[in-house]
C-alpha cells in the first residue's frame, strides 16, 4: 500500500472518529442541566422573553431534529453560530487556535528535548544519581498537574524576570521574540507533564534494549559505547516512546486548557470553558470538533513516523 | 612449533549476585592453535559463553573477570586499553551468536551492519567517527557505491546469499533464519579476523538448516585459514567438526584433547557419562543412560570437584582442589584430565572404580596443590614449570621466553 492511499484510508478512518466525537458531544451537553436561554436573560426573565428566544436558537425542536440539522450545516463546512454572541464559530475557534497551538507545539518540543536525553542518562547511570534525580524530577512532573506548574513558575520565573511576562499571549506576527517569550511558561507547564511520562517510558524503553542481543553484537564489532547506544540503540528504543507519544498527546491538550486560564491567554481551551459555562452549544461543539481533529492529526502523524522508525511495520499493516 | 593463537591462562570470572559470589568460570587454561577448530562442549549454563565473553572482555561491569595471561597473537589482551581492545573485537576476534532472530540489529539493514565491520577494521578510508556514524544511520543512509558496501555485499555473496545487491538493502525480518545466520557469518568475517567464537550457532536454527550453516563457518574458516572456537551442548557437532575440544562442567573445563582420544578414550567420568547419553541407532536399551543428579550451585561454590556428588567413582580425593592430569604423554596431542582419579599412585581396578589411596598420593597431591598455590600467587614462579596444567598441546617449552617478554612492560 503506497503513502497516498495510507493516508486516505486514514483520513476517511479520522472522519469517523470526529463524527462520533461530536455526536457524543452534541447530546452530553444537552444532556447537563442548563439552559442558555435562561443563562442569557437571568433567573427572572419573562417566560415569553424565554419562550421566544428559544424559538429563536431553535432549541424548542425536538433533539433530533436540531442534531440533523447542526450536522447537515456541518458537512457544508458551517459550524454555526454562537448563541451568546451570533459570531460564526468558525471565526472564533480561527482566532483561538494561535495560541493554544503555538502552547501545546511548543510544549511537545520543550518535553521531548527533556525527556530523550535524560530518559537515555536515567537508563545507562541506572541505579547511580543521574537516574535518582531525573526519575525524581519525571515523577514530580507526572504527578502534578499543569496548571499547579503554571501558577509556580508564574510566582516563581514570572514574578522575577522581566523578559517572560505572566499574563496574555503575543502572535507571531508581533515579532518572534515577543511570542515565544508569551509563551515559554505556559508550554513548560503543559510540556512538563508530558516530559515526565515520556522520559520513564524512554528510560525503561532503552533499559530493555540495552538488554537485547544485538547490542552485545554491536559491542562484539569493536564499536565504541556511543556508537552502540545512538547508532544500535536510540532508534529500537524510540519505537515504544514515539507510540506512547501519541497516545499521551491528550496530557498536553487537556494540559492546555487549564494552562491558558492560569496565564489569561484567550485560546481554545478559555473558550472551551467559557462556552460551557454559559451552555453555548454550538461553540462547544466546535472547540472540541477542532480539538479532537489536532489529536487525530496528531495521532495520524505519529503512526507516519513510527512506519518511519520500525521497518517491521507497513502502512496499514502487511502486503 | 608456532605458539598458539589463543593461550588462556587460569581465567576465572565471577558475578556478584544477591546470594552471593558466583563462580561462572573457575580456573580455566585453553590455547587454540592458528586453523584449528576447538569445541567447547558442556551443558547450558556452565560457563562456556561466559568464557567466551571473557576472553572479548565484554561482560559489563557486574562481572569480575581474574586471569593469569590471556595472550593472543603476542598481544595480552588483559593490559590492552578498553580502545585497543575495540580494535581486536570485530577484527581480530570476532563472534557469531546464538540466535540471528535477536544478534542483528531489526531497525539497520543487513547491508550496514556488515559494512560497519569492514569501515571499523578495514581500509576502506571512510570516516568512522560518531557523527559521520550518526549522519550514516539517521540521514543520509550508507551509500551503496561506498567500499565498506561493496565489501558487504561481496561477502554476503561469500557466505551464499543470493541476490546480495537486493538483500544488503532489506533488514533482519525480511530474511530467513538460515539466511539471517549467514549474515552473521558475513558478519564475522567482515573484519577479516583470525579468530572466530561461535557461540552455539545453530542452536536456535531448524535442525535441517544447522549442517548448511555448520559447513559455511568451518569452509570459510579453513579458506581464510581463521581459528574457530565453536561452543556448543551437541556432542555430534563436536564430533563432525572440531579438532580439539574440551568438556566443560559447573564452570570448569574437566577433560580436554583431541577429538577422537576423547570419544575413544574419555577419562573423566562426565566426559564417559555425557558419551554414554547419546542415543545409538543401533541401540537396544530401553533407557537412555542419564547422569543422576543436578549440577551444583555455583554460588559460593565449594573447592574440589563439582561434579563428585554425580559420580559413580568418587573416592576420599574427591573434595581435595581440583589438579589437572596429563595422559600418555606418547599422544599426538595433549589430553588433559581434572580427576584425582588420574593421579598415577590412586590404585584403580578394571571398572575405573579407586580401590585405594596411598598416602603418598594425598602427600603428592598436596604438594601440588600447594606448588600450583605458589605459582598463581607469583608469576615469576610459574616459569619454573612447576605448573603442569596448561592448554598448549606444545608444552612449556617456548613459554619462559614470552613471559620474560612480558616482565619487561
Amino acid at each position: 500500500m503506497g503513502l497516498k492511499q495510507y493516508l486516505l484510508k486514514r483520513l476517511v478512518h479520522s472522519v469517523f472518529v470526529m463524527f462520533f466525537v461530536v455526536t457524543v458531544v452534541f447530546f452530553a451537553v444537552r444532556a447537563v442541566p442548563g439552559d442558555p436561554a435562561r443563562l442569557m436573560l437571568g433567573g427572572d426573565a419573562d417566560p415569553a422573553a424565554l419562550e421566544a428566544l428559544r424559538q429563536e436558537l431553535g432549541l424548542n425542536q425536538p433533539l433530533y431534529v436540531q442534531y440533523f440539522q447542526w450536522l447537515r450545516r456541518l458537512l457544508t463546512g458551517n459550524f454555526g453560530e454562537s448563541i451568546r454572541t451570533g459570531e460564526p464559530v468558525l471565526g472564533s475557534l480561527a482566532q483561538v487556535a494561535g495560541p493554544t497551538l503555538s502552547i501545546a507545539g511548543l510544549g511537545m518540543v520543550i518535553a521531548l528535548v527533556i525527556a530523550i536525553p535524560t530518559g537515555i542518562l536515567s537508563s545507562v547511570k541506572r541505579y547511580e544519581i543521574e537516574d535518582y534525580l531525573s526519575t525524581t524530577v519525571a515523577f514530580f512532573g507526572i504527578s502534578m498537574p499543569a496548571f499547579w506548574i503554571g501558577i509556580v513558575l508564574i510566582l516563581v520565573i514570572g514574578v522575577n524576570v522581566d523578559a517572560v511576562p505572566t499574563f496574555g499571549y503575543t502572535p507571531i506576527d508581533e515579532g518572534v521574540s515577543p511570542w515565544f517569550r508569551s509563551i515559554i511558561l505556559p508550554a513548560f507547564a503543559v510540556g512538563f507533564p508530558y516530559g515526565g511520562i515520556l522520559m520513564r517510558m524512554m528510560r525503561s524503553s532503552m533499559l530493555e534494549v540495552l538488554n537485547e542481543d544485538y547490542m552485545r553484537t554491536a559491542r562484539a564489532k569493536g564499536l565504541n559505547s556511543n556508537l552502540v547506544l545512538f547508532k544500535h540503540g536510540l532508534q529500537n528504543a524510540l519505537i515504544p516512546v514515539v507510540t506512547l507519544a501519541g497516545i499521551f498527546l491528550a496530557v498536553v491538550l487537556g494540559g492546555v486548557v487549564a494552562v491558558e486560564i492560569v496565564f489569561g491567554i484567550r485560546g481554545l481551551g478559555r473558550l472551551l470553558i467559557g462556552s460551557i459555562n454559559r451552555r453555548d452549544f454550538p461553540l462547544i461543539q466546535g472547540t472540541v470538533l477542532i480539538i479532537s481533529f489536532v489529536f487525530v492529526l496528531a495521532n495520524i502523524v505519529v503512526d507516519l513516523l513510527y512506519t518511519m522508525i520500525n521497518p517491521r511495520i507497513k502502512y496499514g499493516g502487511g502486503e | 612449533m608456532n605458539e598458539p593463537l589463543l593461550d588462556v591462562r587460569g581465567l576465572t570470572t565471577s558475578f556478584e549476585t544477591g546470594q552471593g559470589r558466583l563462580t561462572a568460570v573457575d580456573d580455566v587454561s585453553f590455547s587454540i592453535e592458528e586453523g584449528e577448530v576447538f569445541g567447547v562442549v558442556g551443558e547450558s549454563g556452565s560457563g562456556k559463553s561466559v568464557t567466551a565473553l571473557s576472553v572479548m572482555r565484554l561482560l559489563d561491569d557486574a562481572g569480575t573477570v581474574e586471569a593469569d595471561e590471556v595472550w593472543f597473537d603476542g598481544t595480552d589482551l588483559l593490559s590492552l586499553s578498553e580502545a585497543e581492545m575495540r580494535s581486536i573485537r570485530g577484527g581480530e576476534i570476532s563472534m557469531i551468536f546464538q540466535d540471528p532472530m535477536t544478534s542483528l540489529n531489526p531497525v539497520m539493514t543487513i547491508g550496514e551492519q556488515i559494512a560497519e565491520v569492514v569501515r571499523h577494521h578495514g581500509d576502506t578510508g571512510e570516516r568512522t567517527g560518531f557523527w559521520s556514524e550518526m549522519r550514516r544511520k539517521y540521514v543520509t543512509g550508507t551509500s551503496t557505491e561506498s567500499r565498506s558496501w561493496r565489501r558487504a555485499i561481496e561477502l554476503l555473496e561469500t557466505v551464499g546469499i543470493p541476490e546480495p545487491e537486493q538483500r544488503a538493502t532489506e533488514y533482519p525480518h525480511q530474511l530467513s533464519g538460515g539466511m539471517r545466520q549467514r549474515v552473521v557469518i558475513a558478519q564475522a568475517l567482515a573484519g577479516d579476523p583470525s579468530l572466530i567464537i561461535a557461540d552455539e550457532p545453530t542452536t536456535a536454527l531448524d535442525v535441517s538448516i544447522e549442517a548448511q550453516i555448520l559447513n559455511e563457518i568451518l569452509e570459510l574458516s579453513e579458506e581464510f585459514g581463521i581459528s574457530v572456537m565453536l561452543i556448543t551442548h551437541d556432542l555430534g557437532v563436536v564430533r563432525e567438526t572440531c579438532d580439539r575440544v574440551a568438556v566443560m562442567y559447573a564452570s570448569e573445563f574437566m577433560e580436554t584433547g583431541h577429538v577422537d582420544d576423547l570419544f575413544e578414550d574419555p577419562h573423566h567420568p562426565y566426559t564417559e557419562g555425557l558419551l554414554a547419553s547419546i542415543p545409538r541407532i543401533d541401540d537396544d536399551r530401553e533407557w537412555l543412560s542419564v547422569i543422576e543428579g543436578t549440577v551444583p550451585d555455583l554460588i559460593d561454590k565449594p573447592s574440589g570437584c563439582p561434579f563428585q556428588d554425580r559420580c559413580d567413582y568418587a573416592f576420599e580425593l574427591c573434595d581435595r582442589p581440583l589438579v589437572e592430569y596429563e595422559l600418555d604423554s606418547t599422544k599426538r596431542v595433549r589430553h588433559a584430565v581434572r580427576c584425582h582419579r588420574e593421579n598415577e599412585r590412586v590404585r584403580v581396578d578394571e571398572s575405573g572404580h579407586v580401590t585405594d589411596v596411598p598416602d603418598e598420593a594425598v602427600a603428592a597431591l598436596e604438594r601440588r596443590i600447594e606448588a600450583e598455590n605458589d605459582a598463581s600467587n607469583d608469576p615469576a614462579v610459574a616459569d619454573s614449570g612447576i605448573r603442569t596444567d596448561g592448554g598448549s598441546p606444545t608444552g612449556g617449552s617456548d613459554e619462559p621466553e614470552r613471559r620474560g617478554d612480558r616482565d619487561e612492560y
